[in-house]
């Protein structure tokens, strides 16, 4: 169907379940009520790293209102959670403390007061041990091993071509080490779950959580309970960014236990600082990159290594390094390549999955390098990502090759086209703004590829009145996926979009649909629900076929009505078409099963085919500094990218501009501040979420090259941008002031700091000019 | 605890509640009187999710004790929709520009929006920023909301 025929899909629509939430009806797990509710409330260790000696309740039980205190001895299954394999992590520590969130007893109580007055009145007695929280320290010969299997969570490789060769043709080589640091999701709602015991025997959590099956699997294993006695609703999430899911898990399987002990419903609820603290982080990271081109500008080589600080726990360490590791190469066609990509434990919180997922980390110095390429070369910085940028045909990293669908060159095109109607924009008062432009290359893959199968279960059932209800399993977190797929099931099912529900994620409904990350939810989800969609299309077309008596070919579904090709007045009303075919037995709903093509690849070298499509992008960023503050404007953000196909404009808009806002806090504004192991800034107080005050002018603008993998053509969105943002800051601000700055945050301080420095070194001393 | 008798105006109509002095109007609104709409995101006024009107200016429900609510007039976002479940134009224009994404800000977001109105009914977008820098989004970036805001005020104007 072309673009053109397209009633619903590529068209603006407002959230499907945004009038629930404009108006404070929708329910949060923090808002659901039940009665007999307690609340539970963990003890946490407080200390980096160390050894329980001996924990005493005694006294915490006789606090008022204090029902029930767990110990890790308590659960009933193994104590363990964790979202992949070595799943190293305890929800309550029974001897290790691995970093200071540790969880070491789940007080459960009538009030949180009461449940909090608990908390305070155990005594526990911990030995405390030097923390290891430096990556080097951490792999050192002879270093204290923070688990068993010691310090290294994974480390996978990537070789290509033939690296000494590749630099023996290169001209101009580059090399240089870059650092990022951790970063907070932030998400407005901190995590929260509700454990109510049913009377059937099974149990009922209801979670602001990002992957429901991740937490039904947990928690029927910690229950020791068939997954089959288990049910997660998702509730509705105020976010999640990759989040709210290994915490999810934690606090979800430790709620059903004390539900299920005190056969009463309980509710956990974390404030900011447990949510800071005890749930994941985007990992910091240092990266060294080595870039060889020839002196047209074609890149011949690239040497990497990348060592992301994991922290306590594995968490989705060993597939952040892959996706790192698969990217490192970024939107370009490079030859040869050899790479590790590594994570390694500290006694620090955990770090895990966060919108990008190690691909901001790494695009940032690769975008670093391009730019010092370019100086080296004294050539454009456009005009060598055009010339190395991914077209059709082209290898990419692992050597994976797309003949359709590669948007690449059309990105930049787009952003050369903003940076020319720039030229002559005038720069007022130069003697107090430097100013800069920097450009990112972008590429994110789509789909879990590399990181498992993917699997999406959807359901669509047409009512006897022709109203549409969908479900799949994959979860709206503020992201729409709700309304994208109303859009899908609405514009193959012929009807407006008012008449289609898209109900929350139960996990009793389809099939276990894996986590909603990886962009992938309107690509594999929606083509869950393209595909149901058809099926029951076809019952109501056959219906109307006969109720015509014409050829099913002559029949077309259109605003709510069957209508005859040949003639757009001969309409049936599509509810007398739906209670028609329900009288005659025509099925009217479909379950599918929906599965993208599997990853293949050489585990050795990490060459082959990983992902079912790549989002390409292109980013424009042009900043002025104040010279004597260090204070940043950012005067102009291009975000340009090849999605495929738009489903929904004003989504698309919303997540350019979310992710990229995420993308300039991670370069220019957040830093969690640690000190000897401890987060001092686990609060919004101190840890500075972008506000509207720090707003950037992004402009969206969306390539569409038709994605054959993707229902319409989609391609993922969500996470891209943040690494454009993030890359393009950093490259604005060595524009500016002629300071490559190698760790990010790039902050207003270490700016001033450095244009300082820079002054003090042409000057030979601290020049009264520099204050002017 | 002992507990306070409070009497308030909320959302045009009066109540009662007895609660402990220590209680803040926040967990008020929640528990006691089950409005769940405004929401707590940091529990020490950084995030403004818990934002609601007292006396017509905007407050973070968090940061405000019991007796404070005492004779007060307070309105929360389940006060802004107007009779017979039709929508402030406000809630409309936020829905119209994209402006919710997981939607846990925008109760916050959408009464610091309406103090804004009632006291400017032509803010410009430096106005706009200013008052509503007290209520965090980690979605949208922003932009979305500032549409939505200037967009309400076109019509709250064109009525």
């Amino acid at each position: 169907m072309t673009a053109d025929q397209l009633t619903i899909v590529g068209k603006p629509v407002r959230k499907v379940d945004g009038v629930e939430l404009v108006t404070g009806k929708a329910k949060f797990a923090g808002d659901l009520q039940f009665p007999g509710l307690l609340h539970g409330y963990a003890r946490r260790a407080g200390i980096p790293a160390g050894y329980i000696k001996s924990v005493d309740v005694a006294l915490a039980l006789k606090v008022p209102g204090v029902v029930d205190i767990l110990r890790g001895e308590d659960i009933p299954g193994p104590n363990i959670m964790g979202i992949l394999p070595p799943y190293d992590q305890p929800l309550l520590a029974t001897e290790d403390i691995r970093y200071e969130g540790e969880s070491i007893c789940l007080v459960v109580a009538e009030s949180r007061d009461a449940a909090r007055a608990g908390a305070r009145a155990i005594k526990i007695d911990l030995e405390e041990i030097e923390p290891i929280l430096d990556i080097d320290e951490a792999m050192a010969e002879g270093s204290r091993k923070i688990h068993p299997g010691g310090n290294i969570v994974v480390s996978k490789n990537l070789i290509k071509g033939d690296i000494d060769k590749g630099f023996r043709e290169a001209d101009v080589i580059v090399e240089n080490t870059y650092r990022t640091s951790h970063q907070e999701h932030a998400y407005m709602e901190p995590e929260s779950v509700c454990a109510v015991p049913e009377s059937n025997g099974r149990v009922t959590v209801y979670a602001s959580c990002q992957s429901p099956y991740h937490l039904r699997g947990h928690i029927a294993a910690n229950l020791n309970l068939p997954a089959s006695r288990v049910k997660v609703v998702q509730a509705f999430t105020g976010g999640s960014f990759g989040g709210k899911d290994d915490v999810a898990s934690e606090i979800g399987a430790l709620a059903a236990v004390a539900a299920l002990r005190t056969g009463r419903p309980v509710r956990i609820a974390h404030d900011r600082e447990e949510s800071i603290i005890g749930s994941n982080l985007r990992h910091p990271s240092r990266i060294y990159y080595r870039t060889g081109a020839k002196k047209d500008g074609t890149i011949t080589a690239r040497e990497f290594k990348i060592i992301l600080d994991g922290g306590a726990y594995a968490s989705e360490s060993p597939f952040v390094v892959m996706k790192a590791l698969i990217h490192a190469t970024g939107p370009y066609s490079v030859p040869n390549v050899r790479g590790s990509s590594t994570a390694v434990y500290t006694n620090k919180t955990y770090s895990g999955a966060f919108r990008g997922f190690g691909v901001p980390q790494g695009i940032y110095g690769s975008e670093c390098q391009i730019e010092e390429l370019a100086l080296a070369l004294n050539m454009d910085p456009l005009e060598l990502r055009r010339k190395n940028g991914l077209k059709p045909g082209d290898s990419t990293g692992t050597g994976q090759i797309f003949e359709e669908s590669v948007g690449m060159q059309a990105c930049i095109d787009r952003v050369d086209d903003c940076r020319k109607e720039m030229a002559d924009a005038p720069e007022p008062d130069p003697d107090r703004w430097l100013y800069g432009t920097g450009y990112s290359g972008v590429i994110q893959g789509i789909s879990n590829g590399a990181e498992g199968i993917d699997v999406v279960g959807g359901s669509v059932q047409a009512m006897q009145d022709g109203s549409i209800l969908v479900g799949v399993g994959l979860t709206e977190l503020g992201q729409g996926s709700r309304t994208v797929f109303a859009q899908i099931a609405a514009e193959v099912m012929g009807v407006t979009i008012d008449q289609v529900t898209v109900r929350p994620v139960d996990t009793d409904s389809v099939h276990d649909s894996g986590p909603t990350v990886a962009s992938r939810s309107t690509t594999v989800g929606g083509m869950a629900v393209w595909k149901a969609a058809q099926n029951v299309k076809k019952s109501l077309v056959s219906m109307a076929a006969l109720m015509f008596k014409a050829e099913e070919e002559m029949v077309i579904l259109k605003e709510n009505f069957a209508i005859l090709a040949v003639d757009d007045s001969a309409r049936i009303p599509l509810a007398s078409v739906a209670t028609a075919a329900y009288w005659t037995g025509f099925p009217l709903m479909d379950l599918v099963f929906s599965k993208a093509p599997v990853a293949d690849y050489d585990e050795e070298t990490t060459q082959g085919n990983i992902y079912i499509a790549y989002n390409y992008g292109c980013h424009l960023m042009k900043i002025r500094i104040d010279r004597y503050t260090g204070r940043v404007e950012v005067l102009r953000h291009v975000a340009a990218h090849d999605l495929g196909k738009v489903v929904n404009p004003l989504g698309v808009e919303g997540q350019v501009m979310g992710a990229s806002l995420t993308g300039f806090g991670l370069a220019h504004l957040e830093k969690i501040q640690m000190k000897d192991g401890h987060i001092q800034n686990a609060n919004f107080a101190d840890y500075a979420v972008p506000t509207i005050k720090d707003r950037i002018p992004t402009e969206t603008i969306s390539v569409e090259d038709y994605n054959p993998t993707g229902p319409y053509g989609v391609k993922g969105i969500g996470e891209p941008p943040v690494a454009g943002a993030a890359a393009a800051f950093a490259n604005a601000v060595a524009d500016a002031t002629g300071i490559r700055f190698t760790r990010l945050p790039i902050t207003r301080q270490d700016i001033v700091k450095a244009l300082q420095k820079q002054q003090e070194d042409s000057h030979g001393s601290f020049s009264k000019d520099w204050r002017r | 605890m002992e507990t306070i008798e409070l009497t308030f105006t909320l959302n045009q109509r009066e109540v009662t509640v007895s609660v402990a002095p220590n209680r803040r109007l926040l967990d008020i609104l929640r528990e006691e009187l089950h409005l769940t709409g405004t929401k707590e995101g940091c529990g020490i006024g950084e995030c403004g999710a818990c934002t609601v009107l007292l006396n017509g200016r905007t407050v973070n429900s968090c940061l405000i004790l019991a007796g404070q609510a005492q004779g007060s007039e307070i309105i929360t976002i389940e006060g802004v929709e107007k009779a017979g479940g039709k929508l402030h134009p406000l809630q409309e224009s936020f829905l119209e520009k994209g402006a919710v994404q997981c939607g846990f800000c925008t109760p916050g977001m959408v009464l610091s929006a309406l103090a804004l109105l009632r006291k400017n009914s032509t803010p410009n977008v430096d106005e706009i920023r200013e008052a509503i820098s007290g209520n965090l989004c980690r979605c949208t970036g922003y932009k979305q909301i500032v549409e939505a805001i200037q967009a309400a005020a076109g019509k709250l104007q064109r009525k």
